[in-house]
């Protein structure tokens, strides 16, 4: 295949808005909660059954599919917080206890899904429907121009949302100190509680995006809880910036691994990739950021 | 009424009386057996004497190692005794997971590194094997001894993010890692994309032998790799290694370090010996199951394996092999379940990380803790004692009979108190010198017993005129000082105002 870097630019725009979504999600719920949440995946999964049931028995129209998804991810995010992080918070060892808990619920998670639904895959309607635009050489799909737009203005909206709202504000004071933000009276319960829904939402809108390329399955949540962690990772857990950093390089890698290389190296070029940032920098590209800052 | 203590008439108080006990031997009270040449004794006996009876006490310490030989003796014999043929390879399949859990548990008890690929090690070894066999024809025994190499060789590459990565970045990692290893597997086709995993590799069980026996030479082979595995948690955890190693547990590196032990070489020693061990389980997995599958990479049979172990509890071997034979009984026994069955497990796994600090085997630990915190905060709640001697402070006061005063005299305030009514003050201020009822004279004797210190007594100021109040010093050469400024007229309202002083005393008390 010839290089192309219309092609090359799409597809990692593509990738890094979903990667990002994930990612986000997951490095928001750790530097809030302090939690590494591995039930992600099972949102992501279970979004997209949310999803495949709205345009099932409701009505196939995209923003509603959407919002079914957004919704279910956002119920599973605040069930997870409910079953993980409130019992556990303050009880000693919490950091490897609640990372086993959200593994329970991770496997507890797909065996019901699996139980219910059973293991045939199911497909979602096109949401952006069908046809293409072209870009100089390249030709992009309605379904990726759609995914880049609806990921950035979701960001965008969790963003300002952040920055903006008294939430917010009492979201960012529990990421900054957790124990300074409980003295000032800020409720890590319902805190807690806030940001699971609000990165349920985002793994719903993910789950829903992805799953116009690929099928919804009890099992389709360990991929893409796989990648949105080793961007986490990448980009220094914790960290917004390096979140959105480390996404869109981890989807360069990706995109001229497939193109470069083929399909089948695309993990192994990530995971290269991914073990020589962390060699040089133990705490992800932002840590770098932080401490230059600093 | 007075018992005479009888042997049989003394409350049985405490649990010291069910504790298994052993006669001394005559004077050598000191006498252990050990094993040749080490100073390892095979049960840990404590020898006191009784300080009641004066006898010779010999109490074994602790008798972890005889429920160990009863469980172990109980797995030998069970399953090929009792079992049919599915529960007999079930029953392998648990041999097989207990060993690879005991092994687990090395890395993450012992040498702390949260590491999560665990199977990934030996999966990768089960496939280099299953290879080496199918394409070059190498026997089990070849499969067995290969099974470390490869291990080693993949443990070698995931310690390399080890040395810098730390904690969850690294259990994070090494998910990642069991996913890149399964989507390899799962697309290389000389690794058998095709089929669904790597068979026809070599087996140990020869053709010549009939099923049930196969399934029992089976079983063996796989109870003989677990007792491996525990002989080698042992002689890592229990030695110079472990020792090391328990000396810098997390957050305490840095202490460590001061004094000198070299935390970083260790662990990663015990990451590369445990690895290697699991590269022989590998082997062995590739030898019984004659080859390999992708399951062994999917994050469901990781889960798997981590609810084994924290249902068991982190940290200890007994926790590792019963916590797998929990998680095997659910998934293999109630296979007909389906998917229900694997939500029970992780409903298991759940309920213990929620409630329980160490998996079952630090449930007894914590509920002695939670015991202990309720029976403190019953203590604080008696806030109420009344001058009566609280538990705590009884164990340091030598003369018990102290204990037996305040605990009467603080009953007899609370009797005495019910006795005091306007009527009886009344009768006080009127009846000097007159016959009294019952209970005014057993409230003025319970005055006149108190102790010389700060008793009341009345001072003759003017004979006939004044009269004051003032209090002993109840020390020789110390002159009684004076209470108040009042003076009274007659001796008896001096009297009366000093029994007013008592009954507030005893009312506040």
């Amino acid at each position: 295949m010839t290089f192309d870097p219309y092609y090359l630019i799409l597809t990692t725009a593509t990738l890094a808005s979903i990667y990002g979504l994930l990612a986000i999600g997951i490095s928001i719920i750790w530097s809030s909660l302090g939690m590494i949440n591995m039930a992600h995946g099972f949102t992501f999964a279970v979004s997209g059954y949310g999803a495949w049931l709205v345009a099932q028995f409701l009505t196939g129209n995209g923003a509603a599919v959407m919002a079914g998804g957004i919704l279910t991810g956002m119920i599973a995010g605040a069930l997870i917080g409910a079953a993980a992080f409130l019992p556990l918070y303050d009880k000693p060892n919490f950091a490897v206890r609640s990372l086993i808990a959200t593994l329970a619920l991770s496997l507890f998670g797909t065996q019901s899904l699996l139980w219910v639904f059973g293991p045939r895959v199911k497909a979602l309607p096109k949401i952006f429907g069908y046809g293409s635009v072209h870009f100089g050489t390249a030709v992009a799909s309605y379904d990726k121009i759609g995914s880049i737009i609806c990921s950035i203005v979701l960001l965008l909206l969790a963003l300002a949302w952040m920055k903006r709202s008294r939430r917010g504000l009492e979201i960012r004071a529990m990421m900054q100190n957790p124990e300074g933000a409980a003295l000032v009276g800020v409720s890590l319960r319902s805190t807690a509680i806030a940001v699971m829904v609000a990165t349920g939402g985002m793994a719903g809108l993910a789950a829903v995006l992805l799953s116009q390329t690929y099928y919804v399955s009890p099992y389709s949540g360990t991929m893409p809880l796989v990648k949105g962690m080793v961007v986490a990772l990448a980009g220094g857990l914790g960290s917004i910036t390096g979140a959105l950093i480390a996404a869109v390089l981890i989807g360069l890698v990706e995109a001229i691994t497939a193109v470069g290389l083929g399909g089948q190296y695309v993990l192994i070029t990530q995971f290269l990739f991914i073990i020589i940032v962390l060699l040089i920098r133990p705490r992800g590209i932002a840590g770098m950021l932080e401490h230059t800052r600093e | 009424m007075v018992r005479k203590a009888g042997r049989q008439d003394l409350l049985l108080v405490g649990r010291r009386r069910l504790l298994p006990r052993l006669r001394g031997h005559g004077g050598a009270i000191w006498h252990r057996w050990r094993y040749p040449f080490t100073r390892r004794v095979p049960l840990l006996f404590e020898t006191t004497y009784n300080p009641k009876t004066l006898r010779i006490d010999r109490k074994i310490v602790d008798k972890r190692p005889l429920y160990w030989l009863a469980g172990l003796i109980v797995l030998l014999i069970a399953p090929p005794a009792l079992g049919d043929n599915s529960f007999l390879s079930a029953a392998t399949v648990f041999a097989i997971y207990a060993a690879i859990n005991v092994v687990w548990m090395l890395i993450i008890g012992t040498a702390g590194i949260f590491s999560l690929a665990t199977l990934a090690v030996v999966g990768t070894a089960a496939y280099g094997a299953a290879y080496l066999s199918i394409n070059f024809g190498l026997p089990w025994w070849g499969m067995i001894a290969m099974g470390p190499a490869f291990g080693l060789v993949f443990g070698i590459i995931i310690a390399i993010p080890a040395i810098r990565l730390e904690g969850f970045y690294y259990a994070l990692l090494t998910v990642g890692i069991v996913e890149l290893c399964r989507v390899y597997v799962v697309q290389s086709r000389a690794l058998g994309s095709a089929t669904g995993g790597l068979y026809g590799a070599q087996t140990f069980v020869p053709d010549a032998i009939s099923e049930r026996g196969g399934l029992v030479l089976s079983y063996y082979a796989a109870f003989f790799v677990m007792l491996a595995a525990l002989a080698l948690y042992r002689a890592i955890n229990g030695r110079r290694l472990g020792l090391l190693l328990r000396a810098a547990p997390e957050r305490h590196e840095a202490f460590a370090e001061a004094i000198g032990v070299n935390y970083r070489a260790a662990r990663m020693q015990v990451f590369l010996i445990s690895s290697a061990a699991l590269g022989g389980i590998g082997g062995f997995y590739a030898t019984y199951f004659k080859g390999a599958s992708p399951s062994l990479f999917t994050l469901e049979s990781l889960l798997l394996l981590l609810a084994m172990i924290v249902i068991g509890g982190i940290g200890t071997a007994e926790g590792a092999v019963t916590g797998t034979l929990i998680v095997v009984l659910f998934d293999q026994v109630f296979i007909g379940l389906g998917p229900v069955r694997l939500m029970l497990i992780a409903a298991i796994m759940l309920g213990t990380v929620l409630f329980l600090r160490g998996g079952l085997f630090g449930m007894a630990t914590q509920f002695r803790a939670w015991r202990g915190k309720r029976r403190s905060q019953t203590r604080a709640l008696r806030t109420g004692k009344g001058g009566e001697v609280m538990p705590e402070e009884a164990t340091e006061i030598s003369d018990k009979q102290i204990i037996y005063v305040r605990r009467f005299d603080k009953h007899l305030r609370d009797e005495l108190k019910e006795l005091i009514t306007d009527q009886l003050i009344e009768e006080h201020r009127r009846s000097n010198g007159r016959r009294r009822s019952d209970a005014l004279e057993r409230v003025l004797t319970y005055f006149r017993r108190a102790a010389v210190v700060d008793k009341y007594a009345v001072l003759t100021v003017k004979p006939f005129a004044e009269y004051r109040i003032i209090a002993l010093s109840g020390q020789r050469g110390v002159p009684p000082h004076t209470v108040d400024d009042r003076t009274y007229a007659t001796p008896e309202e001096a009297l009366h105002a000093i029994f007013l002083k008592r009954v507030h005393d005893l009312l506040e008390s």
